[in-house]
């Protein structure tokens, strides 16, 4: 089970409670639970804290700070954001009829509370295993180019066959207790690093 | 005219808020038949997601978020039109005591020099190697965003590398430079004169001088709504025209200015909001905020020359995923020039 960070962000006066019980959100599948601190901005928190899932009083006047947030830094937490709004009970249904990451939560009433968060829960989740999966093979992608290309240079460089090339980098690897990938990649820097020293 | 169901407007804290809330409350909708009901939110994101969403049918909007939907450059995207613009001008630099003071020594200068001079004391910082610099604006796409790195540019800062930013609400821009969060921010008036009153900082140039002219908010429909209720958005547009004429007045100010300063509205004092209002003076508590501007029709008229300005300055700063033919289609689409005349040739009075 992947593990899911949830911050919640609703108090807006420093002496309300909150609404949100963290045990219904537990229950809900969430695996860690933050709360924003008093007189701290919302935006703040989320690079910090780089949640999976943020809950969110929509009277909240730094919700606008969440708008940009990947603009404003390169980590890019993906939150999914989610409204609490006693008033505006219309408000949830319409947004998730919409079918938009951003739910609306009415109070604190466990029976409405559930299904959203777990809704939530699941579609992040399904968008992890996506974006897991295209990551890894992103990654393995360019793992093969560079291992390619310190296979070339020690055969250049050194007159290595193309097997012995790969063996030579597999050594290393076991020697220096390092991934195959990494060798390769310091061959291939070094070889950049000479020829951009020597014109 | 009869409308089956109340028109449902939106808008934040800011004096230019003006024009909607001096319609509704000297009942310049129910003259139009129109039973208009506000809801002032806490942030530009619950106008765009409740537009979004149609539990608004119009709002007072910054043009570069309702352009930024369109585009799909936030969650939930929307189908919104412009059929007026609503202010010009009020947008203030304020910065922290520390970097306005050696600004504004020996009087405010003009906001090239007041850049120049900021651009010199980033500099003494840098070789320093002093902390960075924080700058904050309300919203990622705001005219506030557009202005300010138009400023820092022109002074020769680069406002991609040469400082960080925040997004602060401008309610809270008073407690983040006292904390030292942010050293300025810029914000729409009458913050910036919000947050000399208390002490944190001082406001050393105004959107007024660093693009005279150029447009501010303006009245987001969605179109939906404006299709299946084209005689209620004449009727709307209608009396946001005499509104804007009232609002523009200076006789009028101190009269808008304690409707604004009201606790449903603005909730500010008197004062510091007549000092935004037209014929506000630049001095005591007017030197920290600029006066927000509502002629007719320079400020009101929504022009295609406004949205390519926008879409343009937008363009400069972050990447837009439309070429510049379709820029063109999408502004033309949301700026509608055509519904703004109908209500202006057929309003009672000329303008």
């Amino acid at each position: 089970m992947l593990p899911v960070k949830v911050l919640i962000a609703d108090t807006v006066h420093p002496n309300d409670p909150g609404r949100i019980v963290e045990a219904d959100l537990m229950a809900a599948g969430a695996t860690a639970i933050v709360r924003l601190g008093a007189g701290e901005l919302l935006a703040d928190a989320v690079l910090r804290e780089a949640p999976d899932l943020v809950i969110v009083d929509m009277a909240r006047p730094d919700r606008d700070g969440l708008e940009d947030i990947r603009a404003i830094s390169r980590h890019d937490p993906r939150p999914i954001v989610m409204f609490v709004d006693q008033d505006d009970p219309a408000f949830m249904e319409a947004a998730i009829e919409a079918g938009v990451s951003s739910y609306n939560v009415v109070g604190a009433s466990l029976p409405v509370l559930k299904p959203v968060v777990q809704a939530a829960v699941a579609m992040f989740r399904r968008y992890r295993q996506v974006e897991t999966s295209l990551h890894k093979a992103e990654t393995s992608l360019r793992e093969r180019e560079v291992v390619d290309q310190a296979k070339a240079l020690l055969m250049r460089q050194r007159g290595m066959a193309e097997p012995d090339a790969y063996r030579w980098l597999r050594r290393q690897a076991m020697e220096q207790s390092r991934k195959l990938a990494a060798v390769a990649a310091d061959i291939v820097a070094a070889a950049e690093q000479k020829k951009g020293g020597g014109s | 005219m009869t409308v089956s169901r109340p028109v449902r407007m939106g808008l934040l804290r800011l004096t230019d808020s003006a024009p909607v809330i001096h319609a509704q409350t000297a009942g310049l909708f129910a003259a139009e038949g129109l039973d208009v009901t506000l809801s002032v939110e806490p942030s530009w994101a619950n106008l765009a997601d409740k537009l979004s969403y149609g539990l608004l049918d119009a709002a007072v909007m910054l043009p570069p978020l309702v352009l930024a939907m369109a585009l799909g450059l936030r969650p939930a995207a929307a189908r919104l039109i412009i059929p007026m613009s609503l202010s010009q001008h009020g947008d203030a630099v304020t910065l922290s005591n520390e970097l306005a003071e050696p600004i504004l020594a020996g009087g405010r200068p003009d906001d090239a020099e007041a850049g120049r001079r900021l651009a010199t004391l980033l500099r003494a910082r840098a070789q320093a190697n002093g902390p960075r610099v924080t700058l904050a604006v309300v919203h990622a796409w705001s005219t506030h965003a557009l202005l300010f790195k138009r400023w820092l540019h022109a002074a020769g800062i680069d406002p991609q590398a040469d400082v960080d930013w925040a997004i602060v609400p401008p309610a809270d821009s008073v407690a983040a430079i006292e904390s030292g969060r942010i050293d300025g921010f810029c914000a729409g008036a009458p913050w910036g004169a919000v947050a000399a009153a208390a002490g944190v900082g001082r406001t050393v140039a105004l959107s007024s001088d660093i693009m005279p002219g150029h447009p501010e908010k303006c009245l987001a429909v969605r179109e939906a709504w404006a299709e299946e209720q084209p005689e209620a958005l004449q009727g709307l547009l209608r009396a946001l025209l005499r509104s804007a004429k009232d609002c523009a007045d200076p006789a009028n100010t101190p009269a808008i200015a304690a409707t604004l300063a009201q606790p449903t509205f603005l909730n500010l004092p008197p004062d510091i909001i007549a000092a935004s209002l037209p014929g506000g003076a630049r001095e005591g508590v007017g030197q920290d905020t600029d006066v927000c501007r509502f002629a007719i029709p320079e400020a009101t008229r929504p022009t295609l020359a406004q949205a390519r300005w926008l879409l343009d300055q937008m363009a400069r700063w972050r990447d837009l995923p439309v070429s510049a033919a379709e820029a063109d289609t999408l502004a033309t689409r949301i700026y509608r020039p055509d519904l703004y005349e109908a209500a202006q040739a057929v309003s009672i009075s000329p303008y």
